[in-house]
């Protein structure tokens, strides 16, 4: 069964009187434990699609199933709570909470939890162990590098142990190097840890270390890449 | 609870801001919270006012005085029970800060009107001996350092009472508040003998000039005969060069404290525009928090907090500085407010109110403004967050 069923979604933004079709009948599945990237250039609607299926935003139309879940017909409140409990969200710009800590920030989700204290501290530095920065636990992000703090932000994303991670552009703001790491550490997320990941990216290297490579153009899937499928 | 630490350090990112907004808040809380305890005195003086004593001055002004034949045509009256002429005698003790206010009173029928004015018996007795004795309350000799039998000279401000120079007087007795009545018995004040000040003045200034009676303080026999037996005085001296005007006890504290103008309503009124102040101050301030924040907040959101939880935590940070800021100006004002008799020309004013302090009463009202305004002004920046949408606050970076 698909960890990710998107059906006929159609998104439409209204500007004024006129209306901006982004979506416009899409389709994808995204079986459990696969890595996908979306490829297309800017206005394409990749970060939308990614947008509705992390359930930060809405579709016009159409249904979105997330594990068991049709994310489509829950209310605001539950969303959120779903998206705490489902969904762990990567950023291109990191976005970690400049006045937290590393490990202070990788905790934040589970403040909605009703882990004790030190339950979520032991937890946060395990997430922080995975990504191999549990010796810069006390760090602030101004003291981190990009890479760090990226890395710091999939420790957050995955430190609720969600079962699908969305990742927008992950390596967009990184050098190589760091971008190298970011994707090996995103690929241990998928092969270690089963996570399925939908990743958006304009970056060949990085799209080539997904199993599928969707394509979209002008709000619907144009092509698909399959270059190896899910091991179980 | 375990939101409190990420509220405390969002605080603590722009410390500078924060600190400020909370010493302006602090400096409007310390102003109302002064502002409310001026108002409360003069509510507690009028309230602890005895019924059964009334005052008559004259009906134009009370800075004229009457004549001293009045007090015969008064006590003849039926219903009344005792008069003492009371004249505000304005001396200066050393400096214009170091006032209190003092009154030359006819002592042998005032004091029994004023049980509230405890004297030990002998230094009441040497008092009344005493052509220049003096009576001073407790605060009075606390804060001068004066002992029954030392002197000290004072000079009126008011022209009249100048004629002879300062005059001397000797402290005879200490009088105290019941106990149980400290809050609304004023011991900051002094007496003396009205003969004294009537002898002092007579003649001086021509032939036949005499202190007259600045008002008279009548004592009756039934206080539910009051408003009968006030205009039944007043009615008296209809027809003759100089009116009177007789008023419950209350009433003339409160006419005497309207001499500085509408005082509750300029007090009531700064204090209005100071709580507008706070509402604007920490709205700014809450405002500038959440818009540069825009991109934190949509991030909470995606991470699954929900929008009433991201829009309690604004909530808290201005929960929280209103609340240190009402805490620091009410620890202020409890530190100010009893030495603002002391400022010059405050003396004048205040030093007529019993015991001024902020009452836990005042203190509380007080902080409960600073939090509910505080909050309150923080409502709208929170609820902005509340209903912003996380796309688009994710794609204003």
């Amino acid at each position: 069964m698909a960890s990710v069923d998107v059906r006929q979604v159609r998104k439409v933004y209204k500007r004024d009187a006129e209306e901006i079709v982004v979506l416009n009948g899409i389709d994808l599945q995204v079986p459990d434990g696969e890595f996908v990237a979306l490829m297309g250039p800017s206005g394409s609607g990749k970060t939308t699609l990614l947008n509705l299926v992390a359930g930060i935003d809405r579709a016009t139309s159409g249904s979105i199933t997330v594990g068991q879940t049709n994310v489509t017909s829950l209310s605001e409140g539950e969303l959120a709570r779903w998206r705490s409990r489902n969904v762990g969200f990567i950023f291109q710009f990191y976005n970690l909470i400049p006045v937290l800590s590393a490990v202070e920030n990788v905790e934040l989700p589970l403040l909605l939890t009703s882990l004790s204290r030190s339950q979520r501290r032991e937890r946060a530095l395990t997430a922080l162990k995975v990504v191999g920065l549990a010796d810069r636990a006390k760090h602030y992000p101004r003291q981190l590098s990009g890479g760090q703090e990226q890395r710091v932000a999939i420790a957050r994303a995955i430190v609720t142990d969600p079962s699908v991670i969305v990742a927008d552009e992950p390596t967009g703001d990184l050098d190589a190097k760091s971008a190298e790491d970011i994707l090996n550490l995103l690929d241990l997320l998928n092969r270690e840890f089963k996570k399925t990941i939908v990743m958006v990216t304009h970056d060949p290297r990085a799209a080539g270390r997904a199993h599928v490579e969707r394509h979209l153009e002008k709000g619907q899937l144009a092509s698909s890449i399959v270059r190896r499928e899910v091991t179980a | 609870m375990k939101f409190l630490p990420y509220v405390l350090k969002h605080l603590r990112r722009s410390w500078v801001r924060t600190l400020s907004t909370i010493v302006g808040m602090a400096l409007c809380i310390f102003l109302i919270c002064v502002l409310q305890t001026v108002l409360d005195a003069i509510r507690k003086t009028t309230e602890a006012a005895d019924p059964s004593r009334v005052v008559t001055r004259h009906a134009v002004s009370l800075t004229f005085n009457m004549p001293l034949a009045y007090k015969p045509r008064i006590q003849g009256l039926a219903g009344v029970k005792r008069v003492a002429v009371s004249n505000w005698f304005g001396g200066v003790y050393r400096d214009m800060k170091d006032f209190f206010p003092n009154f030359a009173v006819e002592s042998e029928d005032y004091f029994p009107m004023y049980p509230e004015y405890v004297v030990p018996p002998a230094d009441y007795a040497a008092y009344l001996a005493d052509m220049q004795g003096a009576l001073v309350g407790r605060d009075v000799a606390t804060k001068y350092g004066f002992k029954v039998g030392d002197s000290f000279q004072m000079e009126s401000f008011i022209p009249p009472y100048r004629v002879s120079g300062p005059l001397k007087f000797n402290v005879r007795g200490i009088y105290d508040a019941p106990p149980g009545r400290k809050s609304s018995v004023n011991v900051g004040m002094m007496f003396f003998h009205y003969k004294y000040l009537y002898e002092s003045v007579r003649g001086r200034r021509g032939v036949g000039s005499y202190a007259g009676a600045g008002t008279f303080s009548i004592q009756v026999s039934d206080p539910a005969r009051a408003n009968a037996v006030m205009k039944a005085i007043d009615t008296n001296f209809e027809n003759s060069d100089v009116q009177t005007k007789t008023e419950t006890e209350g009433a003339f504290l409160a006419g005497f404290i309207a001499l500085t103008g509408n005082l509750v309503g300029l007090l009531n009124g700064v204090g209005l525009a100071v709580g507008f102040t706070i509402l604007l101050v920490t709205a700014n301030t809450m405002s500038m928090a959440v818009r540069e924040r825009r991109t934190e907040i949509a991030v909470l959101k995606t991470l699954g907090f929900p929008s009433a939880l991201v829009m309690g935590l604004i909530l808290g940070e201005a929960f929280a500085i209103a609340t240190a800021s009402g805490v620091i100006g009410v620890v202020m004002a409890r530190l100010a407010v009893g030495n603002l008799a002391n400022l010059p020309f405050m003396g004048l004013l205040l030093g007529n109110f019993p015991a001024l302090e902020v009452s836990p009463t005042v203190g509380l009202l007080t902080l409960s403004l600073a939090v509910v305004l505080g909050t309150g002004a923080g409502f709208v920046p929170a609820l902005g967050a509340y209903r912003s949408r996380i796309t688009e606050a994710l794609r204003s970076i």
